[in-house]
């Protein structure tokens, strides 16, 4: 069984329909990337996942583990093991980012069945993820997000991402707003969450990231479908050619 | 007919028999009173209070007041102090006694507490104070409704410092009515830091009056939280009497059901070359009903004066009401001064956003509730003061959980 299937799905934002039967089914272990132009959909669909409200889903399935996620609340489908890296991520003033994840961090720990983490246990963990990730640790004594650039919210959103190990990770443009470092850093901490069980969509616009995370499979997000599928190599493709034909042949 | 003054009250001659001392002549303000237009007090004239019973019996301090590490606790019951319940080893630099009331003018209700009160805890502060004097206020109605006038008095001398805690909270029972009056006088160059938290039960009165002076190079720094009660009220008068002083006032509230309190504050800059600063912050639920009136006086030789405020309040549902009057009266031509007020929800995309990361909808809005009174709350410079307050706040949102 497909670890996240997506079924002709349609979805439509204040009365427009936006995504027009979505079909997608990402197998354990894979690494999917969408590319498309802007305003085409990826976003709707990640929201769509990930449960934001505001958005009338008016056919078709998504599928966790065969489960109805769409029947889920936001907050359920996440324990079950959704992530979405956001394309912009919110600041939150007042809450602390250190607090934040030890509240998301037992959530997921709780649902398991598991005890909550203790505070030096935790210390170590932020201390050990941070690293990897290149943050200063002293970034998580600060309000989530707040004042942080746009490359250290990314950044943020992938530290959250390798903290709460996710089943299926999806990755909103994360690479737009990093430099060519944190290119490289941001993905090697994609690329180390990479397991047989688990499986990544990964949005973004430039071909350069599917360099340090080479995708199973990329498709092409254009007017709300898919209008094609291929190895990495369609990424080149993409890259030398542009849409054009995609939204001639969609239109 | 909306009466300036409410003149049929309780505390009056039969009040004063009770206690055996001279009845009080004054009357209680009306809503034609500017600063109680928000804060009508018809329904507590009209309750039958009498003093405190002597055989109200409390033999303990309340669990759920809090133990601040390091503190020494000096208890009140019904605005009486107890030894019996009070803590010893003051340490350097504070002495505690039981003072006399001056039976001087003020407002209405300063002038009901000095009438009844049965004598001050007073404060005198000689030198950099060792200790955290933690003063608890517990109401204990026992059968009837009961009113009792606690009174405090700090002097800090010149170049002395101190820490207080204020708890002011209650055993359940009948409705009671306190009517705290605290001076404080912060000498030149001394520093006053004092955090006062009134959580009194949900169907007590608290009308609070504190009256602060500061001195040419005196440092008060407080926090105010107001965590309910049927009618509560802290309002804080402070004059800067000298050049070079300064003060930061913040305080935070969190309402539901019926509660209602009220933050009145009067910053009063007599002299140049003061600061004063104020954050409030509110959260009200149910039907609650919150007030901020703020008032900043620069007097005209008050040059140099850098005054602000600010307010800002919550809103949890839609049943709450907010008045917020700010008032800026500067006589000074050479001074800054700022106020803000701003009022809002909970913001749906933070909601989202915590909750993808898969926290639950009641976490994720007690979360957003404390970052919200947090840049309030973290002025408190007295760490272990701070997370009692906050660790305060997070109890109140698991009571909204529980309901
Ligand atoms: N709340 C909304 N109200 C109206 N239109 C919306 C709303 N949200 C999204 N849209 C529209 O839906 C379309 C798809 O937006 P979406 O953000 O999914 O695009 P995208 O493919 O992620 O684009 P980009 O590459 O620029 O990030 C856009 O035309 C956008 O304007
Ligand atoms: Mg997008």
């Amino acid at each position: 069984m497909a670890l996240l299937e997506i079924k002709n799905l349609h979805a439509s934002v204040a009365g427009k329909e936006i995504l027009k039967g979505v079909t997608l089914a990402l197998e354990p272990g894979e690494v999917h990337a969408i590319m498309g132009p802007n305003g085409t959909g990826k976003s709707t669909l990640s929201n769509v996942i990930a449960g934001r409200e505001g958005y009338e889903v008016t056919k078709g399935q998504v599928l966790l583990d065969g489960e109805d996620v769409l029947a889920m609340a936001a907050d359920e489908r996440a324990r079950a093991g959704i992530f979405l890296a956001f394309q912009y991520p919110v600041e939150i003033p007042g809450v602390t980012t250190s607090a934040f994840l030890k509240t998301a961090l037992n959530a997921k720990r709780r649902a398991a069945g598991e005890k909550e983490i203790d505070a030096m246990e935790f210390m170590k963990l932020v201390k050990k993820k941070t690293e990897a990730l290149g943050m200063p640790y002293d970034m998580i004594k600060r309000a989530l997000n707040v004042g942080f650039s746009g490359g250290e919210k990314k950044r943020a959103e992938v530290l959250q991402m390798t903290m709460l190990e996710p089943r299926v990770a999806i990755l909103d443009e994360t690479d737009s707003g990093l430099d060519i470092d944190a290119l490289r850093v941001v993905s090697d901490g994609v690329n180390s969450l990479r397991a047989p069980d688990r499986a990544f969509l990964v949005i973004t616009h430039y071909q350069r990231l599917l360099d340090y995370i080479v995708p199973d499979h990329v498709h092409v997000l254009a007017n709300g479908r898919i209008a094609a599928s291929g190895g990495k190599e369609l990424a080149l493709e993409l890259e030398a050619e542009g849409y054009a034909k995609y939204l001639n042949a969609a239109a | 007919m909306k009466p300036s003054l409410i003149t049929d009250h309780p505390f009056g001659e039969a009040y004063a028999k009770h206690l055996g001392v001279a009845p009080w002549r004054g009357d209680l303000p009306g809503p034609k009173v500017e600063e109680w237009r928000f804060t009508p007090l018809r329904s507590l004239a009209k309750i039958a209070f009498a003093p405190a019973s002597e055989d109200v019996d409390v033999d303990a301090i309340p669990r759920n007041v809090p133990r601040i590490p390091g503190a020494v606790r000096l208890v009140l019951v019904n605005g009486v102090y107890r030894q019996d319940l009070s803590g010893t080893g003051l340490g350097k630099g504070v002495e505690v006694f039981q003072g006399k009331v001056a039976a001087k003018q003020g407002s209405s209700l300063v002038a009901l507490n000095a009438a009844y009160a049965p004598a001050s805890l007073a404060l005198h502060v000689t030198a950099a104070a060792k200790k955290v004097i933690h003063i608890i206020s517990i109401g204990a109605a026992g059968s009837q409704p009961t009113a009792f006038h606690p009174r405090i008095n700090v002097t800090a001398e010149p170049g002395s410092a101190i820490t207080l805690v204020e708890s002011h909270v209650g055993l359940p029972g009948e409705t009671y009515f306190s009517n705290p009056v605290a001076t404080i006088a912060v000498g030149e160059g001394a520093s006053v830091r004092r955090y006062v938290s009134v959580d009194e039960d949900s169907e007590a009165f608290h009308l609070a009056t504190s009256l602060v002076t500061v001195a040419g190079g005196g440092n008060y720094e407080a926090f105010h939280l107001g965590l309910g009660g049927a009618l509560t009220r802290q309002e804080i008068r402070i004059a800067l009497t000298g050049e070079n002083a300064n003060v930061r006032l913040n305080g935070a509230y969190a309402l539901r059901g019926a509660s209602h309190h009220d933050f009145t504050t009067v910053m009063d800059h007599a002299m140049p070359h003061c600061t004063s600063s104020q954050v409030f912050k509110g959260v009200v639920d149910g039907e609650s009903h919150g007030v901020y009136q703020g008032r900043i006086h620069v007097a005209r030789l008050a040059q140099k004066t850098d005054a602000r405020q600010e307010h800002k309040a919550l809103f949890l549902s839609r049943g709450p009401a907010i008045d917020c009057k700010p008032e800026l009266e500067i006589y000074a031509d050479d001074v800054q001064c700022a106020h803000g007020a701003a009022t809002g929800e909970i913001d749906e995309n933070h909601m989202f956003y915590l909750e993808s990361r898969g926290i639950d909808p009641e976490t994720a809005r007690a979360l957003l509730v404390e970052g919200f009174l947090a840049d309030a709350v973290n002025e408190i410079s007295v760490e272990a003061v701070r997370d009692q307050f906050v660790a305060d706040i997070g109890n109140w949102l698991k009571r909204r959980g529980a309901q």
